[in-house]
């Protein structure tokens, strides 16, 4: 397996992570007894968002530390092509997902939701463009 | 199996070029394995540039490396 396609499986397992921690931290209880914030769901988000940079930069350091001489390669024409082919199917998800969350706040009129639909489109369509990379690299 | 409709002699080349590995062609190239092999099967056409280079890399011309098979194309791009 090549250092790009092992790249696109750590980014694709550390974004699935973040997304389903971002959205489950928004069902944690962060108040005290006393009803006291002990961390707002913002916070906790930002500290989720923090771990997912930590988490990809230590897995890219270890495999490219497993294949140093591809991972300074620059990418060649296929894998850049593999990448555009990929973006643009991640481009009509996010299309898609957009307009399903503009759909949602006339449903439902609130900003919230809005927002909510929004960041939740961005995180599958990043998902689908780095799925649509791996079969791509996985096809040869 | 070749999914595009360039054949290719990149393997008889390597083989005639003292067992010429991927990686070796490929760093001649300047692309990576994985894109030679791609190549090799036929499953992705390469740049004039990168084929080009193939050529230079085993000393042959361009039509020795490449050959287009006219019978595998589609209706889509059969000249009108």
């Amino acid at each position: 397996m090549s250092f790009r396609e092992k790249s696109a499986w750590v980014s694709f397992a550390c974004l699935l992570l973040f997304t389903l921690g971002v959205f489950h931290s928004q069902h944690v209880h962060t108040h005290d007894a006393q009803g006291n914030d002990l961390i707002t769901p913002l916070h906790l988000a930002l500290a989720i968002f923090v771990g997912f940079i930590v988490l990809q930069v230590v897995l890219h350091v270890i495999i490219a530390v497993q294949s140093p001489k591809d991972a300074r390669t620059p990418k060649d024409e296929r894998e850049r092509f593999i990448e555009l082919r990929a973006a643009r199917i991640g481009f009509y998800a996010v299309v898609v997902g957009e307009l399903i969350a503009m759909g949602a706040y006339h449903a439902h009129g609130r900003i919230n939701t809005m927002m909510w639909s929004v960041l939740f489109a961005i995180l599958v369509a990043w998902l689908i463009k780095l799925g649509s990379e791996i079969v791509f690299y996985r096809r040869g | 199996m070749s999914s595009l409709p360039i054949d290719n002699n990149i393997r008889r080349l390597r083989f005639e070029h003292g067992e010429m590995t991927q990686q070796g062609l490929a760093e001649q190239v300047g692309v990576t394995r994985q894109t030679i092999n791609a190549i090799e099967l036929g499953k992705y056409s390469p740049s004039l540039d990168v084929a080009f280079r193939i050529a230079a890399a085993f000393g042959v011309r361009l039509e020795d490396v490449f050959q287009h098979d006219g019978s595998a194309q589609d209706s889509r791009s059969s000249p009108r």
